[in-house]
């Protein structure tokens, strides 16, 4: 189950996934077109992107009111039958990381479909802030990096 | 692509009308973008002699050709008007994401023309253009309009004035933003004598591409090349503050109003491992795949809690160097400019010059109000503070250098400007370079951002007793590998000798250098190395649809210059203006002094490269013709 995986720390703003996404999905060039957001936390010092996380029992599937919204039985991506879009935005609220994008120029909602297991934003990252990878390894990484600063801070105060 | 999707956005303040046009295909062709529509709008629309401040003035933002694609750092947008300080072309580059959001609002250029009666600002949302009062804003920081415009207008892009701006500071800037700006030249003066206090941009269209395959391969190719670079990895460590103790150590910074050459703890002040010790996460601009900039806060001490984006070299050189401020004042120095929107590099300049002035005892405490000295952090804000709000001697130094030594006896000598415009950091006593004949050649006055060898070798500090040559310093790939004509690479780089020929290579510099303005690319070092003409034709090609290659960009990029060195001649820039400051012939560094006849006769070398009289530094009618400039002589 590879995802796009978010390394916040990373990522310096620069929106060239967003330019991308949209070039790629959109036929033209616009990050308001892209279907990864990002969202600057100045306050923070942050840049936070924001993209479909493909949920396991996704919202928006519950709360599509046409029912177009599907899981891909394969590889388990959210994906949806945007023809038959009516376009209420029903799964924008629903979803938690507001990452389901509203499409101006064809007057329905979107969301990132990975582009089929190759996604190009993650491609064009200059900076290693979208990983694709398997959401488990990414999961036991990030596991394993924890652990490391808990030993690390374990063992600074055994020596102390 | 028979019809380009980009307009020209014209708003006339004084009649409230607004309209817009499409952009002609041959104006693309012949000015590409950027600075080159600037150029061409400026000669076309400004009257000779227009006072700057008047509603004659005009002032353009152009967005660079390539602003709106991811190709690496294409960001920049050029903002020009006749400039307050120096009464000639005036001109500033800046970056982050106004650029974008003009274009995707379908709009190349924003032209603003008049003057409104009251206080507005301008809310532009693609074909949607109001203009809407400010009386609500007007008297407020930069920051906190800012706060104000993002809630009204979700997603816009701001460029506006702070207080320095309003009251007419001569060297006030325009922010972009909070934290960035077009700071040279004094534009915000301009938008502020307009009363127009903002410009919210946003775009929700997109962008339709000629040819998107091919944008991307060359988007790809692009990022390859920035990353091959040999500056790269230092640059998205530390950004320009890598050039700080290089300059330092050969006695070249611009230490207490260029009467020092170097400060003994420069590196602790101003040494890129501040970086370390301030700067937390990068940030980027639009599509940059370096990310100079930093988020920097401090932690602790008088100034705890100060958070702002940046740490960069000019900061530290004006305020840390010219003014002798520690690293967290410097940092204090910038947000201060940043609210209230003044030009960091004039401010520290005029700083320097009336602590110097008082040191000299030319200004007198009763006249200041307060002590001053080199170092003093709070007397030195205490004084941007009075300039910024046009109070006591602040009303004075407000009007820049150059104006201001006019008011003082014998203060001529302390005022350290080219044509009226305060010379940033780099002393080129201590270092002679392409870089330092290009703070005489530029056209916007003492400034170090149009000229700059696209393969300088800090390392190095050979002195030329001629001022002809620098060293060049790299191995032969590196001279391989860039991207110049052949011809014209062996009369710039001599590998035998391994020197840099200055006026040859300042005559490059200056047309790649406004090249990348035109079409809206960083002028970073690494940048610089790896990407030119070729494929910046490439993106070009893909991105209009328009055949144009290398040698096209190049010319069109010429012609840009020449068009504003038109601009200038016609308002009356002297050719004796291009001299550095007396003190620079007269008063030496540690026995570096430099000698006004050689450089004279570099500069007459770089004339007849250009193609202008080498005496009075006119281009000639061939250079005219071969441009397609004849009609613009007068």
């Amino acid at each position: 189950m590879k995802r796009i995986v978010i390394n916040t720390e990373a990522c310096d703003g620069c929106g060239i996934c967003q330019l991308v996404c949209s070039a790629y999905k959109a036929g033209q060039w616009h990050p308001a077109l892209s279907r990864i957001k990002i969202k600057p936390l100045q306050e923070f010092g942050l840049n936070l992107p924001v993209v479909c996380m493909h949920c396991t029992y996704p919202p928006c599937e519950i709360f599509c009111v046409m029912n177009l919204i599907y899981k891909e039985p394969d590889t388990a991506y959210t994906l949806r039958h945007e023809e038959i879009c009516i376009g209420c935005r029903a799964c924008e609220i629903a979803c938690p990381f507001s990452a389901a994008v509203w499409d101006p120029i064809n007057e329905v909602v979107v969301n990132c479909d990975l582009c089929g297991g190759n996604p190009e934003c993650v491609n064009y990252c200059p900076t290693g802030a979208l990983v694709f990878m398997d959401i488990s390894e990414a999961a036991d990484k990030k596991r394993r990096e924890a652990a490391g600063v808990q030993i690390l801070e374990l063992s600074r105060g055994f020596l102390e | 692509m028979k019809d380009y999707p980009g307009k020209i956005l014209e708003i006339n303040l004084s009649t409230g009308s607004i309209s817009s046009r499409a952009v002609e295909i041959d104006l693309i062709e012949k000015y590409l973008g950027g600075i080159g529509f600037n150029a061409r709008i400026l000669y076309d629309e400004i009257p000779a002699g227009t006072e700057p401040l008047s509603e004659e003035n005009v002032l353009v933002f152009a967005a660079g050709t390539l602003v709106g694609t991811p190709f690496p750092t294409a960001s920049r947008t050029e903002a020009s008007a006749k400039s307050p300080l120096t009464s000639q072309f005036g001109t500033s580059n800046s970056g982050a994401f106004f650029g974008i959001q003009l274009k995707t609002a379908g709009y190349d250029a924003l032209v603003v023309k008049g003057k409104s009666l009251t206080p507005v600002y301008v809310a532009i949302s693609d074909e949607e253009v109001q203009i809407l009062d400010a009386a609500f804003l007007w008297g407020k920081e930069c920051w906190a309009t800012v706060d104000i415009l993002e809630k009204k207008h979700y997603g816009a892009e701001i460029a506006l004035i702070g207080p320095a701006g309003e009251n007419l500071v001569r060297f006030a800037s325009i922010e972009n933003g909070r934290y960035d700006g077009w700071g040279r030249t004094g534009l915000g003066a301009v938008m502020g004598s307009k009363n127009l206090k903002a410009i919210a941009v946003k775009g929700t269209r997109g962008r339709k591409v000629h040819d998107s395959a091919a944008l991307l391969e060359a988007v790809r190719k692009g990022q390859q090349l920035i990353k091959s670079a040999s500056s790269y990895i230092a640059f998205t460590e530390y950004g320009t503050l890598n050039a700080s103790i290089p300059y330092g150590k050969n006695k070249a910074i611009s230490a207490h109003n260029f009467t020092l050459g170097t400060l003994p703890d420069w590196k602790e002040i101003g040494g890129r491992q501040i970086v370390d010790k301030y700067g937390s996460r990068h940030v980027a601009c639009q599509s940059c795949i370096i990310a100079c900039g930093h988020w920097t806060e401090i932690k602790e001490g008088k100034y705890a809690g100060l958070k702002i984006k940046d740490l960069e070299i000019t900061p530290v050189m004006s305020f840390g160097a010219t003014v002798g401020l520690n690293t967290e004042a410097i940092i204090k120095a910038s947000e201060i400019c940043q609210r209230y929107g003044v030009d960091m590099v004039s401010a520290g300049g005029v700083l320097g010059f009336a602590i110097e002035l008082y040191k000299k005892g030319i200004i007198t405490t009763e006249e200041v109000g307060f002590e001053l000295d080199f170092g003093d952090d709070e007397a030195a804000f205490k004084l941007l503070h009075q300039v910024i709000d046009r109070e006591g001697i602040g009303d004075i130094l407000a009007e820049g250098t150059k104006r201001a030594a006019e008011q003082f006896a014998n203060a001529d000598r302390y005022a350290i400007h080219i044509k009226g415009m305060e010379i940033p950091m780099i002393d080129p006593r201590g270092r002679w370079s392409t870089w330092s004949l290009g703070m005489l050649t530029n056209i916007r006055g003492g400034d170090h951002l149009r000229c700059r060898n696209p393969v300088e070798n800090l390392r190095f500090n050979d002195k030329d007793e001629e001022y002809m040559k620098e060293r060049f310093g790299f191995k032969k790939p590196m001279y391989d590998r860039l991207d110049m004509p052949e011809d014209l690479k062996s009369q710039a780089i001599d590998l035998e000798s391994d020197t840099v020929d200055i006026a040859v290579m300042s005559k490059w510099a200056e047309d790649l250098i406004n090249l990348y303005n035109s079409v809206g690319i960083c002028i970073r070092p690494p940048v610089m190395e790896k990407v030119g003409p070729t494929i910046i034709a490439e993106a070009c090609r893909a991105f209009i649809g328009v055949d144009i290659s290398a040698a096209d960009l190049m010319k069109s990029s010429e012609r840009t210059w020449n068009l504003i060195k038109l601009f200038n001649l016609r308002e009356g820039e002297k050719v004796d203006a291009s001299k550095f400051p007396r003190r620079f012939y007269e008063e030496d560094i540690d026995g570096n002094i430099l000698n006004e006849e050689k450089i004279q006769a570099v500069l007459e070398k770089y004339y007849l490269v250009r193609g202008w009289d080498g005496r009075t530094g006119k281009p000639d009618s061939n250079t005219l013709v071969r441009l397609n400039l004849v009609d613009d002589l007068g």
